[in-house]
């Protein structure tokens, strides 16, 4: 027997939309879902095991270490079930671990790049290894996280990096003219001092509206349209929802890392003017020997890619690729092209290297 | 009638030609704001507005810090900078219990490539059991 048509009214329809618009803008989506095991903390860093799906006869060897940025929540990684990189590159057979900063807290004000890169990294990493029984690792850095694990890899060339990773790397600040960011935080507007003197760490909410002030229309406006528009598709709606969770979960920035990203890179350019200095060591980019992998969102607003390009000059990596891709900042690891396109190429550069 | 679906199965949408005006009208709009922002007259404004909120909120809040500084002290409770000494000092000890984890892999290492047999560890369960077999000494009589 045929199923009769649903009928809607216009009023039914407009409840409908209504009460799915406010369960979006007043909920959190279920994010962070592949399974997990916490396996090393130190102060609010934590390491995440993914369990694994596949024996360890059918996995690749050397472990991947996922390194996300300070400011944000590191679950884009793993945003849902269905749309998850950790999620895909666990069923690709790698043994993954994720890093998670944290939030900072007053007491950690004075944590700078110095005590990422040369305290808590090496530790996590000292664990990856013990805990997979492994001499040598993958990672894999994105934004902020790009920049540590790229201070790391030239501080630490002999810690058993084998392959390295960077999405959208912000590197090179040469480029005054190319870079908003450099121009709001010009010495003659900014008081970087006068700022963390008041709130000890660069507050989420303040960083959150510098990213999404740089196209403020469509982080404004347009964002909230397109879910409007697309009110009755569950699809978009879901996929909204939980980028909305994430993009609205803030995090602060430690202040001392702060005041090195804004006056040492921002301001001076030093890393790639081999001026950048981590606890009286000196960051040569040179030393950088582990296979690399660059990779370029070519319509990225916040890490242009004239920040990312000039690295692959200067590291004495034989093996390296510059990879450049559609989409920005975040959309090329989490938006709806990422399985298709980012996701494989990354797996069919790792794999081989991960034997 | 005009609310039956479509053959593609949607609906008719009367909004639908306005939307597409809309989003013309925001293209050049985003674009128009990409382009204020990017400007050097913006970076000064905010600048300038950032600094002036930092400069007239400073007296109030250093008289609202002091003000529950007293408060906290009045009420034998502690202050921020005490938790704040604390947590660091917790973030030291997690450090020395690290070097203490990182040395303790070392010597399993080590130990497990010498050849030498594991460890072997009892369990509270096990020394439990032990203790429930022996039998309890005799008091009094030697």
């Amino acid at each position: 027997m045929a199923e009769a048509p649903v009928i809607t009214d216009p009023f039914t329809e407009a409840a409908n939309r209504l009460k799915t618009l406010n369960k979006v803008m007043t909920t959190k989506a279920a994010i962070a879902q592949t399974p997990k095991e916490l396996i090393w903390t130190l102060n609010k860093t934590k390491l995440y095991r993914y369990i694994p799906v596949l024996p360890k006869e059918k996995r690749h060897p050397v472990p991947l270490l996922l390194v996300f940025a300070l400011m944000n929540r590191p679950y884009i990684l793993d945003l849902r079930p269905g749309h998850s990189f950790v999620e895909y590159m666990v069923r690709n057979g790698y043994d993954l671990y994720l890093l998670d900063w944290g939030a900072p807290g007053p007491e950690d004000k004075h944590l700078k790049f110095d005590d990422y890169v040369l305290d808590y990294l090496p530790r996590a990493i000292r664990k990856l290894k013990a805990t997979s029984e492994v001499e040598e690792f993958s990672l894999l850095g994105w934004c902020i996280g790009a920049i540590l694990t790229t201070l790391y890899a030239a501080l630490r060339p002999d810690d058993g990096l084998r392959n390295l990773i960077l999405l959208t790397a912000p590197l090179d600040f040469s480029n005054k003219q190319g870079l908003t960011f450099s121009r709001w935080v010009d010495e003659r507007y900014f008081d970087v001092e006068k700022m963390l003197a008041t709130f000890g760490n660069m507050p989420g909410e303040m960083l959150d509206y510098g990213a999404k002030a740089l196209k403020p229309v469509e982080n404004y406006l347009g964002n909230y349209l397109k879910l409007w528009d697309n009110l009755d598709d569950p699809r978009v709606v879901d996929a909204w929802h939980a980028m909305n969770t994430w993009v609205t979960d803030n995090v602060p920035l430690a202040g001392g890392a702060f005041r090195q990203l804004i006056v040492d890179l921002y301001r001076n350019d030093k890393l790639m003017r081999g001026e950048f200095v981590v606890r009286g060591e000196r960051v040569d980019l040179s030393r950088i020997r582990a296979n690399l992998l660059t990779v370029i969102a070519e319509a990225d607003h916040i890490t242009p890619s004239c920040q990312s390009e000039p690295i692959m000059s200067k590291v004495r990596s034989k093996d390296k690729e510059l990879f450049r891709i559609a989409g920005g900042h975040i959309g090329i690891m989490a938006g709806s092209g990422a399985s298709k396109h980012t996701w494989p190429h990354i797996d069919g550069w790792l794999a081989p290297r991960s034997q | 009638m005009g609310d039956e679906p479509s053959k593609d199965g949607k609906r008719f949408d009367p909004t639908e030609p306005w939307r597409g005006v809309r989003d013309v009208y925001l293209d050049a709009w985003a674009k128009a704001m990409v382009d204020m922002v990017n400007s050097e007259a913006y970076a000064q404004a905010t600048g300038t507005m950032l600094d002036t909120y930092l400069s007239v909120s400073a007296p109030f809040r250093e008289a609202i810090e002091k003000a529950m500084l007293k408060a906290l002290e009045q009420l034998a409770m502690p202050s921020r900078a005490d938790v704040v000494s604390i947590a660091e000092r917790m973030t030291n000890i997690e450090m020395r219990l690290d070097d203490l984890d990182a040395k303790l892999d070392n010597i399993q290492r080590l130990v497990a490539s010498s050849g030498a047999p594991p460890a072997r560890t009892t369990t509270t369960a096990q020394v439990r059991k032990k203790a429930a077999k022996t039998k309890p000494a005799k008091r009094g009589k030697k």
